[in-house]
């Protein structure tokens, strides 16, 4: 079986998975709607500040929600392995003739497929709620682009885990690490208006440039935050090597569980 | 059984870690994110938005921790531990009440720890220590507050997942209300949920003490809005208890 044929099943079966335990997939959808929704409410004054980069708290605060949940749907098929790996199907599915590559592949189109799926219903309500896409359909382009790379990038991480650690203690690993990752940056307020600590932490931290391509196209024209090349490549850059490393980690992690 | 139920507490640093060190964290967080927007109109004058924040992290850190205590009783529950104490020669009510004292003690010993952690960075309490030993007290009876709501939900379901399910909701109640920015500067439906949710009017009462000083309106908020849930809970805790034992 090819590598491509047998990933397609395995995400498949990772998709079916959705209705037979939403609690598995729920949490990652009604994140970004809950945070979406609260921290604009509860910050809605932070956009008076001279020079904050748009008028409407809700475009500041919907591109973390999304990749808050982009995150979680990738670290919620982490979840899944780990209870696959504790039940014994894991093993059946390492006999399987299945290339050891498509049980990474299959998982990351699941993956894929659960944060295109998060943005078609996050994004609507977003535009419901007042989101104003400054940037029009390259802005959209940019959030969801933003949002797969940071599902496939957490994929990488919380299958890593889930091989070395075998048990629910990568749970809680996953969800603390990305929690912590996504919010040490600038997440609630742009980092030109961060002081101290966090100022130095958000600017080396590589997901705050994620952050920058999801929000380039929500913020207003003429801003150091809009749509332009240079808030685009560091973005796609910190993809690309945040992505590679994590899935070259999920991928040593496979074959410590083989050996 | 206060004794135990702290003791048990303080001996599982994986449950009681994340409610002591998130708020921390989040105040952190704030302080670095937020210090421009004191100038806002509508913000009470403050020294940092440390300061600000300290009332926020008090009652976010206890509302967190009171869960976990309702988890424990559950999971005595489900062990079958809590029928072993209902067989013994006690009060049953005394049972219920000794597990919600030591939920008290742990929200007080986390209110102590957040203001004397944060103190030193900013977190100047007006009303000095007169005012923080009032957030102290405040701190334990919010912990003994939803720790019996929490143990009503535990004594009925007899699942420690079904009592961490409800931390959702706690951290919408949080959020649905003026903990992290001033209701001033809110607008709209946001604003007006924030003014019906209590939880504003008890942050605000311990923000009173942090940013103004002793007065009778941060008094009442601090201890009387929390004291007056307290009582409910209770009385909703021990109903769920009767109805329990009667079914038995």
């Amino acid at each position: 079986m090819s590598t491509m044929r047998s990933a397609g099943q395995i995400s498949l079966r990772n998709l079916r998975a959705i209705p037979r335990l939403p609690s598995a997939f729920f949490p990652a959808l009604l994140m970004p709607i809950f945070t979406m929704i609260a921290f604009s409410g509860t910050f809605y004054a932070v956009t008076k500040i001279p020079g904050f980069p748009t008028d409407r708290s809700i475009n500041w605060y919907m591109p973390i929600g999304v990749l808050f949940g982009s995150s979680f749907s990738g670290i919620g098929i982490g979840f899944t392995t780990i209870r696959d790996i504790e039940t014994g199907f894991y093993d059946r599915l390492r006999m399987s003739p299945a290339p050891r590559n498509a049980l990474i592949i299959g998982p990351l189109f699941t993956a894929w497929m659960r944060t295109v799926i998060l943005n078609l219903i996050v994004v609507p309500i977003g535009v419901a709620l007042g989101v104003r896409f400054e940037g029009g359909i390259l802005a959209v382009l940019s959030l969801l682009a933003a949002s797969l790379g940071m599902s496939t990038l957490s994929l990488g991480w919380g299958l890593g885990l889930a091989y070395r650690f075998r048990d629910m203690r990568a749970a809680a690993i996953m969800q603390l690490s990305i929690f912590i990752g996504l919010y040490l940056t600038s997440a609630q307020m742009p980092l030109e208006f961060i002081d101290g600590w966090l100022h130095h932490v958000a600017t080396y931290n590589p997901i705050t440039y994620i952050l920058y391509l999801a929000r380039q196209g929500l913020v207003l024209d003429g801003t150091s935050h809009d749509m332009s090349w240079s808030n685009t490549w560091p973005g796609l850059l910190a993809i690309v090597v945040l992505s590679g490393l994590a899935l070259a980690f999920a991928r040593r992690g496979l074959d410590k569980l083989d050996k | 059984m206060a004794w135990r139920s702290t003791k048990e507490t303080f001996r599982q640093p994986a449950l009681v870690g994340p409610s002591m060190i998130f708020p921390i964290f989040f105040a952190a967080l704030g302080a670095s994110s937020f210090s421009r927007a004191t100038s806002l109109p509508g913000f009470p004058k403050v020294e940092s938005f440390l300061q600000f924040s300290l009332a926020a992290t008090v009652v976010q850190g206890v509302l967190f921790g009171s869960v976990t205590g309702a988890a424990a009783l559950a999971t005595d529950i489900q062990n079958g531990f809590f029928d072993r104490l209902l067989l013994a020669p006690t009060s049953r009510t005394g049972i219920l009440i000794g597990r919600l004292a030591g939920s008290a003690i742990f929200g007080a010993v986390q209110a102590a720890a957040f203001i004397a952690v944060l103190w030193p960075f900013g977190a100047t309490i007006k009303s000095s220590f007169g005012g923080a030993l009032v957030m102290v007290l405040s701190g334990g009876i919010v912990a003994l507050a939803i720790g019996s709501l929490m143990s009503a939900v535990a004594i009925k379901t007899a699942s420690a997942e079904a009592v961490q399910g409800t931390f959702p909701l706690l951290f919408i109640l949080l959020f649905f209300s003026s903990a992290f920015f001033p209701r001033e500067t809110m607008s709209g439906l946001y604003r007006n949920i924030a003014d019906v949710n209590p939880i504003s009017y008890l942050v605000e009462g311990m923000r009173e003490l942090v940013l103004v000083g002793f007065s009778t309106s941060a008094m009442a908020k601090a201890i009387f809005i929390p004291t007056a849930i307290c009582v409910v809970a209770i009385l909703i805790a021990l109903r769920q208890l009767r109805v329990r034992l009667a079914s038995r």
